[in-house]
This record gives structure tokens, sequence and C-alpha cells, in this order.
């Protein structure tokens, strides 16, 4: 019946009905318990506790009486205390607590239903286990039991640690540190590093715990705070003052806090970080610090950091600032004598630490499992370290490590050491020989070399620095000698030797070359019989024998003497010895040929005979043939001649300056046809003559001559040359030959300029000059030529030049005037006036027998223009003058000019028909202004007028009436010498003067006193006429009136058809027609001449 | 002979207690006659190795213990001029041999490969100074000085024999130390000189020339 859930629901609905109705009953006791709590560790049973009054019930004990939904069945206990251990259970727990008294009666009874969510799990209070520090790192480490055990299952807890320092307790920091509880009991640990050296402060820690249970419904709560540790103070704790960190080796970047302990009753004064002053922060009463931020590095013997102390005291502490390690670089391992493996690096960047606390290099092979620790030389840039060559152990890997306070760093290399070898550089090296060819080479090497095969390279240097390399290979040995031996060398000459070896199978390196050895060989006889040639005297009696000196290759040590012999028939006939360094001898013949043959000795014997015949052949028609310059030499070529047998030999004389020629010669195999002959000696433009004979079988025979260059040059000087002959039209030049010396090559002809010029003009050469002309003239055999088609009369310029197949020579120049053509001058001017004479004669013949026609034709009879009519008046006015025929072309104006007596100052113009507007209007009051340029025409006076001008008397007053007929056709400007001013005698100087002039003197005259300013007034147009005879002939003019009108010159006699000024006659005063006369002259072209 | 390749650092004039004939006594000495040396005419740059403090002109730290064991060069004029020269040499021998076996013991201590080197070679020329010394009084007829205090004393075995000794501590001894060798020197110069106006020079130099110098 129990068993359903519907029926045993209602009736634990029906059960705390009841309860509610109890629990209303019976509320209000004072023994009533009340504000039930209920807390779990564990979440396995809690412990609730709740509120009573008790105090005057002493003895009361309480029962409770809990009751789960399952098992249904309450549980009952007693308990003296207000509080319970009782489980927990998922959801709601119905707690009934009843206090009794001391006899057992219930008091009061009070039921509570607890939810699970009214339910505190509190873990338990965490205990630390230990807390150490490390002064060194400022680390403390923590440790403690997470009791996990008391959960039988997982779950996730988390950890409040909290550090503190000082006295006051300042919390430094606060680390959350999560960690699963895994249903046993474990040690957790933690640490944490503080920024300020531990030593300069009291550190505290304590610790909580919080447990995250998913399915707990009720409140979680932080456990509470575990008790206070304190760090352990140091073991060395100073009791005198000091600075901390000691000693500290920090990287470059770090922010670093010292701080300076002291004794009660001082004090800091400061405290500085090398030369620098920070500001300090107080810790506590025993303790100051200060923070240096980014720190560099320091020097070598380490920052110190020191703080004053008063009254007295200074302490200091020093702070090494560097860098961790660099990775080693180019690690390379080799060995050198097998006993050992030398690794090489280059440590990277410097550390800047020293001395202990420098990097320290460890060399560990992982092989052999073995380490070796490398002690390295700071001063040099890469470091060495030595392991030991393990016996049947080939491959080596080693790993170099790196290290020092602020860190490591390493670097791996795998090698074979039979594959790494690099040999100690060849100790004492020697070189020794007993023959002429070969030499004897030892050197030592240390090591072990047993397991490989050693190759080795030996240098050989000749004296000519010529280089030759041999390799031998060897088999190794230990710390042995090693032995070689190089032949084919050179008799009698000096090699110097060098030696380096290395592996042979597995090439690593060269080793060094061992020192240099220098070794002369033996002497041997000479390799070959000097080259050989003879030249018989003209007469013939004695034979000249040459030879070549051997060369140092061929003479095989040092050649003491030459044996020539004279054989015939295979017969010495004669024999001597020649020392050194003569290279020729005299043998006499005495009419007879002999073989001749000529040995070289040394000291280790001699060399094979060089043999030459004495016979000379009779040769003819020797031909002397040119060769080629090639530029370094002599191109030679000859034909080839089937008889020669034994070959040519080519032979000349090259003379050095002064010196006399030294016999040289060259021999050509009997196919030769050509050969380039070089020398030292041979000089551009030098010519060199050559002999070349053909070696016969019964002796050697002259071929040819042959004459070079080894480069033709341009002739030196010009060709001399004269004029032989000059005609009228021609020139004939003759020339010499130029000296051969000078022509520094072969002259291929000459080249002939000429043109016309002067001597005396400047010299151009010829070929800037235009209209030169020039011959070539290639026909060297040619001493003169003859230049035609000349002028005649003219002077011309020849030059002449010679050029060869280097370039053309200079040039020499003359200049030759042809003669003059008299002939053709005469016929020249006999024909035409021969010609005009005929015609002449002619025409007067034609005219005269035509006279009647032509006068008819071209001369009519024409009525006499005095005879006219139109012109008679004009013979009344000008009447006596002739000369004025310009009036009949131009109708005189009848300018008749009445002359009356008057007394006015005022020039006074009378013109009927011209009357000049400027005479009037524009006639400057103060006299001429020629910077106007005003353009006065003023009528032309005629001669009748000006004789009645003239006739007044000289001595009339001033002031009578005056006519001035003025024509100005424009301002004549003359300059004016103003030094030459007071000379001018106006007087005397009458006739045609500048007209400058003449106003000047008249206004000197008249003014006595011009000024400046009059001067350069009166400049421009002046009349031309003696003014002295206008002032007395007419005193009324401007002058001679002495009117304000300054420009009194003006009224000069002109004419008016010329509009020129007219030019009064020297001796006017003497003879008033002399004027006409001028004037006539003046018309003399303009008009025809009357009659 | 003034080892100028420790220069900069510790530049110390040998030459000049070497050869007392020919320069005596310092610049400033020569002038008003020689006056008492004392340390804080060690001039700042010559400490430049150590660095701030102590290159620093007006820096005088409290003496260190260990080189108050050095015996000291300061001493009063009037006691200096009652000193016989077989007291002046036998001062001076004792003082170089101390000092000489301090900085041979520095070596180790001296952070750059080069400053080593040229320490060596000022250690060097430090020992000829005293081999020089015990010739003179070996020429004058004097014993030999008995090593002073105990045959093995603590400081003699050089900084970092105390391992108490922090770096600070360390460069404090060599400061001392360095000082008082160059007061030292100082009144070297002056004690040859005194030597030098009783003794006739060629002795003297043919002696120090046969050791070398």
């Amino acid at each position: 019946m129990w068993d359903n859930p519907s029926l045993r629901c209602l009736l634990a609905i029906a059960f705390l009905h009841l309860l509610g109705l109890i629990y209303s009953q019976e509320t209000g006791f004072p023994e009533a318990p009340e504000n039930l709590k209920c807390i779990t560790h564990d979440l396995n049973r809690m412990i609730c506790s709740w509120d009573a009054t008790s105090s005057a019930n002493l003895g009361l004990t309480y029962k409770i009486c809990y009751t789960n939904s399952e098992p249904f069945s309450p549980v009952c206990i007693e308990t003296e205390g207000k509080r319970a251990d009782i489980p927990v259970t998922i959801g709601s727990t119905n707690i009934q607590i009843t206090t009794l008294n001391a006899s057992g009666t219930p008091l009061a009874t009070e039921t509570f239903v607890l939810p699970e969510e009214n339910v505190s799990l509190i873990p338990l209070t965490p205990q630390i286990l230990n807390l150490s520090a490390d002064f060194s790192t400022y680390t403390l480490y923590l440790k403690w039991n997470d009791s996990g055990s008391v959960f039988q299952y997982e779950l996730d807890a988390s950890w409040q640690i909290q550090i503190l320092h000082k006295e006051t307790l300042e919390t430094v920091a606060l680390i959350n540190y999560d960690s699963k509880l895994t249903g046993k009991d474990s040690i957790l640990s933690w640490d944490w590093t503080s920024d300020i050296p531990l030593e300069c402060t009291s550190y505290y820690v304590k610790i909580r715990c919080y447990i995250n249970e998913p399915y707990f419904t009720g409140r979680k709560e932080w456990s509470e705070w575990s008790p206070i540790r304190t760090v352990p103070e140091k073991d060395t704790k100073p009791n005198s003052p000091m600075v901390f960190p000691q000693d500290k080796v920090v990287l470059v970047g770090s922010n670093v806090t010292f701080c300076c302990l002291y004794n009660e009753g001082e004090s800091i004064k400061f405290m500085k970080y090398g030369s620098k002053s920070y500001p300090l922060l107080r810790l506590n009463k025993w303790s100051s610090a200060i923070k240096v931020q980014n720190v560099s590095a320091s020097i070598s013997s380490g920052t110190n950091v020191w703080c004053l102390l008063e009254p007295d005291g200074l302490e200091g502490t020093v702070l090494f600032v560097g860098y961790a390690p660099d990775t080693p670089q180019n690690l390379s391992c080799e060995t050198h004598t097998f006993i050992n493996i030398t690794c090489s690096w280059k440590p990277g960047r410097a550390t800047e630490l020293y001395t202990q606390r420098q990097t320290k290099y460890i060399l560990f092979e992982r092989i052999s499992k073995e380490n070796v620790t490398c002690e390295v030389d700071e001063l040099k840039p890469e470091h060495h370290c030595n392991f030991s060559v393990h016996a049947n152990q080939k491959i080596y890997n080693f790993t170099l490590g790196a290290s020092n306070p602020l860190g490591q760093a390493e670097s791996s290399l795998l090698i074979d050491v039979t594959q790494r070898v690099h040999l100690e550089t060849p100790d004492k090296f020697t070189v020794s020989t007993n023959s002429s060819t070969n030499a004897h080479l030892s050197w030592y090497i240390p090591g072990n070399f047993i397991q490989i095969r050693l190759l080795c390279q030996i240098e050989i240097n000749n004296s000519n620095s010529e280089q030759q390399l041999q390799s031998v290979s060897m088999a190794g040995a230990e710390n042995s000698n090693y032995r070689a031996w190089v032949d084919a060398l050179h008799p009698y000459a000096t090699y110097t030797f060098r030696v380096r070896c290395s592996a042979s199978e597995h090439f690593w390196r060269w080793s060094e070359w061992s020192e240099g050895k220098k070794l002369t060989t033996l002497e041997a006889p000479p390799a070959r019989g000097p080259d050989i040639w003879r030249e018989r005297s003209p007469v013939g009696e004695t034979l000249t024998v040459f030879w070549k000196p051997l060369l140092l290759s061929e003479a095989n040590g040092i050649i003491l003497s030459h044996e020539v012999s004279c054989y015939s028939r295979e017969i010495m006939l004669k024999a001597h010895e020649v020392p050194v360094p003569l290279n020729s001898t005299e043998i006499k013949l005495g009419g007879n040929d002999c073989l001749i043959s000529v040995v070289a000795k040394n000291r280790a014997g001699s060399s094979p005979p060089s043999r030459i015949t004495s016979m000379d052949l009779p040769s003819d028609n020797v031909k002397t043939e040119l060769a080629i310059a090639t530029g370094n030499g002599i191109y030679i070529s000859w034909p080839s001649d089937p008889n020669v047998t034994c070959g040519y030999t080519l032979k000349c004389c090259i003379s050095s300056g002064s010196e006399p020629c030294k016999v040289d010669w060259e021999m050509f195999p009997s196919n030769a046809t050509d050969a380039v002959i070089k020398s030292a000696l041979f000089q551009p433009g030098v010519r060199y003559n050559f002999s070349l004979y053909g070696c016969k079988h019964s002796g050697y025979q002259l071929l040819q001559n042959i004459t070079g260059y080894m480069k033709e040059l341009p002739p030196k000087v010009a060709p001399n040359f004269t004029v032989e002959e000059t005609s009228s039209d021609s020139i004939l030049v003759k020339w010499e030959d130029i000296p051969v010396e000078d022509c520094q090559g072969f002259l291929k002809g000459y080249i002939l300029y000429f043109a016309k010029g002067e001597k005396s003009s400047s010299k151009t050469s010829f070929t800037d000059e235009e209209n030169k002309t020039e011959k070539n003239i290639t026909d060297l055999t040619k001493k003169s030529l003859r230049i035609l088609d000349l002028q005649g009369k003219t002077s011309y310029r020849l030059g002449l030049r010679a050029y060869t197949v280097g370039g053309i020579g200079p040039l020499k120049d003359l200049y030759v005037v042809t003669k003059e053509n008299s002939v053709g001058l005469i016929i020249a001017i006999l024909i035409p006036v021969a010609v005009a004479v005929v015609l002449g004669v002619v025409t007067s013949i034609l005219c005269y027998q035509k006279r009647e026609w032509i006068k008819e034709t071209f001369y009519p009879d024409i009525p006499n223009p005095e005879n006219s009519k139109a012109l008679q008046f004009q013979k009344n006015i000008c009447e006596g003058n002739t000369a004025l025929k310009t009036l009949e072309m131009n109708p005189c104006t009848p300018n008749c000019v009445e002359v009356v007596e008057t007394q006015s100052t005022v020039l006074k113009i009378e013109d009927t028909e011209i009357i000049s507007p400027v005479a009037d209007s524009e006639l400057p009051e103060d006299g001429s202004d020629p910077e106007t340029g005003s353009h006065v025409v003023v009528s032309y006076c005629p001669p009748i007028i000006e004789e009645e001008i003239s006739s007044p008397p000289i001595d009339e007053p001033v002031g009578s009436s005056q006519v001035i007929y003025i024509d100005i056709q424009s301002m004549y400007q003359p300059q004016v010498n103003p030094e030459e001013e007071p000379e001018i005698n106006f007087v005397t100087t009458a006739g045609y003067k500048p007209q400058m002039q003449l106003p000047i003197n008249a206004m000197k005259m008249e003014s006595h006193s011009p000024t400046e300013e009059d001067l350069d007034k009166t400049v421009g147009y002046r009349p031309q006429a003696n003014t002295n005879v206008w002032k007395l002939d007419s005193p009324d003019s401007p002058i001679s009136i002495q009117s304000n009108n300054e420009n009194g010159s003006f009224g000069s006699p002109c004419s008016i058809n010329s509009r020129q000024f007219l030019i009064p006659p020297k001796d006017y005063e003497d003879s008033p027609t002399h004027n006409n006369t001028g004037w006539s002259f003046t018309n003399f072209f303009q008009n025809k001449p009357n009659d | 002979m003034c080892e100028r390749r420790f220069l900069g650092d510790l530049c110390l004039p040998v030459r000049r207690t070497l050869e007392p004939a020919h320069d005596p006594c310092p610049e400033q000495h020569r002038r008003g006659g020689c006056r008492p040396v004392h340390p804080e005419d060690l001039r700042p740059h010559q400490l430049n190795y150590l660095g701030p403090p102590f290159n620093e002109p007006d820096f005088n730290p409290p003496r260190m213990t260990r080189a108050e064991m050095v015996p000291s060069a300061t001493v009063d004029f009037e006691l200096w001029r009652n000193l016989n020269d077989n007291a002046r040499l036998a001062a001076n021998y004792r003082a170089y041999t101390h000092l000489l076996c301090y900085l041979r013991s520095m070596d180790g201590q001296v952070a750059k490969a080069e400053l080593r080197k040229n320490l060596g070679h000022f250690c060097t020329s430090l020992q000829g100074l005293v081999v020089s010394i015990a010739s003179v009084m070996s020429s004058l007829g004097y014993p030999l000085p008995s090593p002073l205090g105990s045959a093995n004393p603590t400081w003699a075995q050089g900084p970092g024999a105390t391992s108490t000794h922090n770096d600070f501590l360390k460069k404090m001894d060599d400061f001392w130390l360095l000082k008082e060798l160059q007061t030292w020197l100082w009144r070297s110069a002056k004690d040859f000189n005194r030597l030098k106006k009783k003794v006739p020079p060629a002795a003297l130099m043919l002696r120090l020339e046969a050791r070398g110098f």
C-alpha cells in the first residue's frame, strides 16, 4: 500500500499540515529554537545551528528530528549545544527541534523546513604547509593541501592567495589559482616572484578556497583565510646596512628595484645608480628603495649602486647588466692530428658580462655522452675547444652549449672525423739533390693518420717565377716524416719548393703551406751546340767565325769557353779555345776551305758540335729586294731554291748607336720561303739590310740582298727643290733626292703644290689653301717637273713634300713670279685702237657724204631763245649776268626789291613770291637752334641785288635798311674745333668756311665776350660768306645792328635752284664776279651751256 | 716606463720611482720642495675601471679593513725625516711586496682580458721594483725585512678571499689599495731622492741597470 506514490504524497501533505498546526500552537515560548542556519564543508554532512534562550534554564537539551524525503521515517538525535550535525539531503529537510529541560520535559518544539538553497557550502579553511623564499630570484614558494579527500568525487576548486608586505600589511598581490579536486588529498604548490628583493621588506602570505559544485543549489562561499604566514628571514640577514640585490645579473632593458637597508638612527642621504641619483621610495622604517627603468649594459666591472647614509655610512652593490649568450655561430669541427677534434665558433653578440658571469661553453658529444668545458680567449673573435678522438668512433654528434646567468643557447654539429681532416702545417721541410734533374723532399706532419691516405701538393717555383704543382699521394703514418721525389728538373736551375697536405679520400681543407726551401740543381753538359756563322774576308784569306751564346736553359751551367776547330776531310787542321765572353774568332784559311766546328763547354762537359763550311759559292746578278714593315718586325720573303739543301741563313749587321754593327743571323729550314724578323734592336724608321744565303751541298751562296724597315715613318725632311726656269706661263721645278737616313721608309713619291700667292702675304699651309693645285709624282726617277698654264707676271707659291707608306713628310716651299707676256699686251692694245680708227674714218666719211640729210634730220634750225619775248623782262633784270641760265628753266621770280632807306632795326625781308615763313615766324629770336633742325628757306639774292647791297659805304651808320636773301636747304653743322678757333683770322680767311666758324668769329669780334652758351647757340646753320662783307654791306643785318636777334649770321647767299650753299669766292672783295664764276661752275653740269 | 697600458684606469709612475735620479718628484713637488704625498692626489680618471663613484674626485669612502692591513705610506713628515735609509728601504720593500701580492691576486677579478694583460705587465714592472729595492738594500749591506704580520694573511690572498665580500666591497678594497699603492710610489720617489743624495748615483744606477731597468 505504501508503495503507491500518490498516497504517499497525500500523507506527506497531511503531515505537514499537522506540523503547521503544532507550530502555530507552540510559538511564543522563549526556549523555542529559531534562526536555523546550516552549512556544509563536504556536501555530505551539514552543521546546523540555531538560536534559543537558555539563560534561565540550565541543563537544557535539544532533540532534533529530521526527516528527508527518503527514508520517510524521521531520525532524532539529542544534543546539549545549539548545533547539530546532520546529513545533507537533496531537496529539503524537515527539522524539528524540541527544547527539553533537565528532566526531559519538552519545553518548546520548533519545526523547520530546510531547502537545499538555504544550505551554504563553505570549504574547509586551507592550511599552508610550507612557505619558502629564494632571495636570489625574489621568489616565494607556497605549498598547501587541497583536502580533496573531503569530497568523494572530482570538483573544481579555486584558490585565492594574498601576498602582503611591509609592517602595514599592504597587499602586494592577490592571485587566483584554480585546481581540480580528485577525491584525494593533494599538495598544491605555487610560486610568486617579487619585483623588489625579498630582503628589502617583510612579506606575508595567506590563502582561501572556493568549491565550485555545479549541482549544489545552495550558497557556495569562500572558505576562511588560512592563518597568515610570514616569509622566513634570510639566514644571512645583515645586521649592518646593505644594499639589495647583491651582485645581481639582469638583462639589458630590465627594470630593477634596489633597496638600501639601514639601522635605527640612520637615514639615507641619497641613493645612486651609477652616477645618477634616483628618488627614494620608503619601504619601511629601515628600508628605502629606488626603481631604475630600462637599464643599459654595465661597464666591465659592473654598475655601482650605492646609498650614502647619515650620519656616516656608505653602502653599495654592483649590478651587472648584459645579454644572454648568443647562439654559437659557424660551429665547425675538424681534426688536425686525429688525437683531438677542434671545434671553432664565433660567439655572436657580446654579452657584456665578464669573469665569473661571462659565457661558459660546454661541448657535449651525444654518442659518447662526454662533455668538455671550453676555455675561451675573449680577445679572439673565434673560440676553440678540443675534444679527444675516441678509438673506433668516426661519427661525432656535438652540441655546443653556451650559458651565462641570463640564459643559454646551443648549436649542434654532426661530423665524420675522417672527412674533417685539416692537417697541421708540414714541419721540418728539407730539400736535397744529387743530380741535375731530381730533388728529394722530406717533411714532418704531427698526428696519427694510419687510417687514412694523405694527398700532398708540392709547389715548384723556378727563377722565372713559373709555378708548377705536383701532387703526391701517400699512406698516412703516425707522427712520421713523409718523403717525395721530384724529377724533370732543369740542370743548374734554382727552384723554391713548398708543400701542403690534406686527406686524400675525403678532401676537407689543405694544410698551410710549409716554409719555402730553395734548391739549385747540379750542372749538366750544354744541351746543344751554339748557333754559328762565318764570314770570309774580302780577300778570302781569313774566316771570321761567329757564334751565339746559349740560352741559360740550354747552357745547363756556366759556359766557360768555346772550342773552335777546323776540319778538312775529317782531319782537324786547327783548333783553339776561345774563352767567354768572346763570341767570334778568326781563322786563317790559307787558301783552303774547311769545315768549322764550334763546341760550348761548361764544368759538366761539352756540347754537341755545331758545324759550318767555310766555302762560299759564287753568286751573280744578286738583286736587292724590299722587305715589308709589319710594325714590330720585318717581313722577308724569298723564292724557293731547290738547290738549297741545308737551309737558309739570313744575315744582317745591326748597329745600335755609335757602336760598330753586330753581326747577327737567323737560320731557316730549306722549305722556308718567308720569315718575320724581330729584334729588340730594331727601331722604327731605320733601314736594315739583310743578306740571304742558301746552304747548298758544297757551300753557302748569297741569293739576294733585302732591305727593309721594321716600321716605316714619314720622311724626316722635305726634298730640296729649286726653280730652274720661268716663263710667262710655266715654271720648271727641279728637286734632289732625300738622303736614305732621312727617308725613314721607302719613298713612294712627291707631292708638288702650287698656288697663286705673294711672298708678303701671310703664310698658310697648302692644305688650307683652296685654290691650290697639287701634282702627285710617283715616278721616283723624275727629278724635275714643268708646271704649265700659268699666268704671266703672277706670283706663285710652290711646295714640295715627299711621302712614304708611313706618311707624308714636311713641306718645303718657295715663291716665284712668272714673266710678263709683252706680245699679247701689245696686241691687246693695238687691235681696239685700230678698230676705233677704222670706225671713225668710216663714220666721218659717211657723215660727210650725208651731212645735209643729217642736219635736216637731227639738227634743224632752232629759234634763238634770247629773241623770245617771254624772257624779255629777264634781260632787264638780269642784265649783264649771262651766267644765270637757270632762269630759263625755272621762270625767274622777279624778286625786285626796292631798297628803301629806313632806320628800322628789324630785319626786313621782302619776297613777293617765295617768302620763307620760317624767316618770319620760326627764326628763333635768340639765334639759330640747331637742335630743332628747322628748314629755313630764304630766297636767293640775285647778284644785282648784291651789288646794290655792297654799294653802301662802309661807314654807313648802323640801323640803315638791309635786305638779305637767304635760302637754306638744310642745316649744316660742321664740327668745330674749339682749340683752333682763336687762330682763325676771319678777315684773311674770307671765302668759304665752315658755317660754324663764321658766326663764332663774328660774334667774337662783335660782342667780344661771347659766353659759352652763346657759342652753343650758334651751332647750326651759318652763312658761308664772309660776314664781314655782309656786315659792311648790310648794316641792317641782325649782327651789325646789334639787335637782340643773335642769329645774325643768317642771310648767306645761296642758289635758289640748286638749293645749295653758295661758295663765295676767296677774294670776294677783290672781284665780285668770281662769285658768279663759282655759280656757273655749279650749273655747268645741270644746264645746257648757253651757246 | 710609466705603465700606460693600464692607463686610464691604473696609470702609475713606475719609471719615476725606478729612476729617482731623473725625476724623483712629481711636478708639483719639484717647485716648492717635496711635500708629503697624500692619496687625494690620485687623479679620478685613473680609477675609471671601477666606475662611479670611485672615479669621482671627491669620493672618500670609509677605509676598508683589508686596506688598513697594508703598510701605510702616509707618515708624519718629521717621523719620515728621522727614518734612516735602512728603515726607509725596508718600509718600501715590505709595502711593495704586499701590494704586489695583492695586485697579482687581482688578475682573476679584472673583467676584460685586455685589462688583465696590462695588469700583468704592470705587476712585472712592480716586481722589478721590488727586486731593485732588494738589490739596493743588499748593496748597502742592509738585511731584507721579514714579511709583515702572519705568514699567510687573509688580505694577502687578494680580493675574494673573504667570501662575505660582495663586489661593491671588493671595489672598495681595490680603490683603497690602489690609492695606497699610488701613495707608496710617490713616497718611494721621495725616499729614493733622499737616498740618492747620500749614495753615489752611479752605484745606484748601475745596480738598477743590472736588473734590467
